[in-house]
């Protein structure tokens, strides 16, 4: 499944090598899933919490009758967790990514357009030895994105669902 | 009464010798029948022994003569036969057995041996001789010359053993019968003594009680009465009345000398008590009357001194008044001078007065202005306020459109987010809408800019509006005080000119009276010169007055120590008729007191 989703990612690359990232902040880091992942951007948000759930599954939402789970994506990454404001947001991932469900996030920030030759993945988990792999703690970092001023963190949207299972 | 009396000591007294006296003599009595029945005891005993004796020797005697007659019984009947056969010695010996007091008998031949002999041992037997176990000695015996040739002698053993016993024995009984009998009549005597005892104890309780009661009435009442009559005596009250009704004589005559003592003690008594009174009432007078006199004769005294200093006073008084009189005559040229500028300085207040009041009406009319101006200052102060207070009303609702518009600019925002996403999920297809979608997305951070800058623009407006409004509030209020003040000053100016419109009057008559006074002073120096001279004869007299007045203090200072010295003497007399009216008092005569 992943590796299938991989490869329609592949495929969707911009001919002249460019790439689109939806950015958003969280906890003063900076994030971005690519723009094909994402399938909406929600501002007004009505949970129902889901009873004897993980702590990182804040609930269900309705989107249009349609109905997502999101997840704390705060708690994802480590970091503690954070009320509800008027600027949190809800991403809304695509079909492909995986089964309707979306994850919170503080802020949301511009659509970022930049050439691939900027971005820098991680290296692949088997070129790595023993004792480095341990110290990897998230699978959920892809690569990272040099911009004129700062750096994006590339998170793989795909891995979200995962890193819930993982944890428990 | 608790202590035992007279009459109960001697009836207790006699009561009990009489009953010790008894008790001995029933004692006595009995111990002496008890001897003189031992003492006859005794002798029927004796009798009953010698009478035992005699009979022992009777029947002794008689048993021998009977037992010698038998022997001599034997003998003749031996003697008259002629051939005598050994079974005839045997048969004879045998009869002789027979008696049953004979123990043994045997028959001696001419040389005094025995050869035939018989003895009782469980039945008769006969030998020779007597067995040597047979004893003899205890028995009587009896020797008899036969005369026969065979027999030279017969001798026959006996006993009164029995017969003894039996004499005994009746002796016995006879004395056991006397004990018995004297037994018995230890008992009655018993019996007796108890009786007696009992009798004499009822007996003395008889006479006890007899004598009680007679003392009871003869005696002891009659001391009852004078007993209560010596207590009421011993209370010093002679009040008492003695009854000489007592049943015996002596009492009676020792009551009625008692009673004669008494009546003659109580007139006396009486007689003092009423002098001691009067004594007393007379010398309590005498006291009052005496330091009455004191008091007099003090109060005399101090006001004789009093009028003394008085006088010496008015004396010197009336010297400095003389020596004041001529200064005042003195000094009232000096005020004639003064009072002459005082009429002239006075004239010029008045006037200026005057010019002080029309001053002060202008004053009066420029305050109230003031109050009117203050009015309308604060009506439109008001109204400022109030514009104000609508002013922030706006910039509160134009708050309320700002926001709405932040919102709007933020549902923009988002929109164009989606449409961004959607244009690249469309792919080259959507590359023109996403150019639109990032003019929108710009347009609607600016708007959301704007929104934010006309919020911060209306927050300080709101604010400044607030700080107009406080101003507004403080002056309207200092414009208040103001208006108060004025109306206080146009009050306050009224009563001021009234003040200086009477001060004028006021001045104005000051001025005719000066002018009056500068008449009258003149008219007054002149009288005081007179009064210095007058003054001066007076001094002169006062000071003859006060000599004399000083001459009627002393005598009247000695008057004061002799009525000192009777009241002394009274108090002393009173002090006495007290203590002859405390000696007397205790001794009641009548009845009627206490």
């Amino acid at each position: 499944m992943r590796n299938i989703n991989n490869i329609t990612s592949e495929k969707k690359k911009m001919p002249e090598s460019k790439r689109q990232f939806c950015s958003f902040q969280m906890a003063g880091h900076f994030f971005g899933v690519d723009i094909l992942d994402v399938k909406e951007i929600i501002d007004e948000v009505v949970l129902t919490k889901i009873h004897h759930a993980p702590p990182e599954m804040l609930g269900f939402v309705n989107i249009r009758g349609h109905v997502h789970l999101v997840l704390d994506l705060r708690l994802l990454l480590n970091f503690s967790t954070k009320s509800i404001d008027e600027s949190s947001r809800v991403l809304l991932f695509h079909p492909n990514v995986g089964e309707s469900f979306g994850v919170m996030v503080d802020q949301i920030g511009h659509m970022i357009e930049v050439e691939e030759r900027l971005i820098e993945y991680r290296v692949s988990e088997d070129n790595i030895s023993g004792i480095a792999r341990d110290f990897r703690k998230s699978e959920l970092e892809k690569g990272v994105c040099k911009l004129k001023d700062r750096l994006l963190i590339i998170l793989d949207a795909s891995k979200f669902l995962n890193a819930v299972d993982i944890k428990r | 009464m608790k202590q035992t009396g007279i009459a109960t000591k001697i009836i207790l007294l006699s009561c009990g010798i009489a009953l010790i006296l008894m008790v001995v003599g029933c004692v006595l009595l009995v111990q002496y029948e008890v001897i003189m029945l031992n003492n006859l005891t005794a002798n029927k005993v004796d009798e009953k022994e010698n009478f035992y004796l005699y009979r022992l020797y009777q029947e002794k005697n008689a048993l021998n003569h009977q037992l010698t007659s038998q022997i001599n019984d034997l003998i003749k009947t031996m003697k008259s036969v002629d051939v005598i056969y050994a079974q005839t010695f045997e048969f004879q010996i045998q009869s002789l057995l027979m008696h049953p007091m004979v123990i043994a008998a045997e028959f001696c031949d001419k040389n005094f041996h025995t050869f035939l002999a018989a003895w009782k041992v469980k039945g008769i037997k006969v030998g020779k001789t007597f067995p040597d176990t047979f004893n003899l000695k205890n028995y009587m015996v009896i020797n008899k010359q036969t005369g026969i040739p065979s027999i030279e002698s017969i001798r026959l053993y006996y006993t009164i053993e029995k017969i003894e016993k039996q004499l005994q024995a009746l002796k016995k009984q006879d004395i056991n019968e006397l004990h018995e009998t004297r037994d018995s009549i230890y008992k009655k005597l018993h019996a007796l003594f108890l009786v007696q005892s009992i009798g004499s104890l009822f007996v003395v309780a008889l006479l006890g009680a007899t004598l009680i009661f007679s003392l009871r009435w003869l005696i002891l009442k009659p001391i009852h009465e004078l007993m209560q009559i010596a207590r009421q005596l011993k209370k010093l009250d002679l009040s008492v009345d003695i009854k000489t009704t007592t049943a015996s004589h002596e009492l009676n005559s020792l009551a009625y000398a008692l009673g004669q003592l008494l009546e003659g003690f109580r007139k006396i008594i009486a007689d003092v008590k009423e002098n001691a009174n009067m004594l007393s009432g007379s010398a309590d007078n005498m006291t009052d009357i005496a330091e009455q006199l004191t008091n007099h004769s003090e109060e005399a005294e101090s006001k004789s001194n009093n009028v003394a200093e008085a006088s010496l006073q008015i004396s010197s008084n009336i010297h400095s008044i003389a020596s004041s009189v001529e200064q005042i005559s003195d000094n009232m040229e000096a005020v004639s001078s003064t009072s002459e500028y005082l009429f002239n300085n006075i004239n010029s207040v008045a006037n200026a007065i005057e010019e002080l009041s029309s001053s002060l009406s202008h004053v009066g009319e420029r305050a109230k202005n003031g109050t009117k101006i203050a009015e309308q200052a604060v009506f439109l102060a008001n109204k400022a306020g109030n514009t104000v207070n609508s002013l922030r009303h706006a910039a509160d609702e134009i708050g309320g459109v700002s926001e709405f518009i932040q919102r709007i600019a933020h549902k923009t925002n988002i929109l164009s987010l989606n449409a961004t996403i959607e244009a690249a999920s469309a792919g080259s297809a959507g590359r023109g809408f996403s150019v639109v979608a990032s003019a929108i997305q710009e347009f609607a951070e600016q708007s959301s800019r704007a929104a934010k800058d006309i919020t911060d623009r209306i927050a300080s407006v709101q604010k400044g509006t607030y700080e107009i409004e406080d101003a507004f509030k403080d002056v309207s209020n200092i414009i208040k005080e103001m208006n108060e003040s004025s109306e206080s000053i146009s009050f306050a100016v009224i009563e001021q000119t009234k003040a200086v419109q009477e001060i004028a009057s006021n001045a104005l008559e000051a001025d005719e009276r000066a002018r009056n006074i500068n008449v009258s002073i003149e008219d007054l120096s002149r009288t005081v010169n007179d009064a210095a001279d007058n003054t001066a004869q007076v001094a002169m007299g006062a000071n003859d007055v006060s000599t004399r007045i000083q001459g009627v203090s002393e005598s009247i200072s000695f008057n004061r120590q002799i009525s000192h010295q009777i009241n002394e003497t009274a108090i002393v007399l009173n002090h006495l008729s007290g203590n002859l009216k405390c000696m007397v008092d205790p001794f009641k005569v009548s009845h009627q007191s206490n």
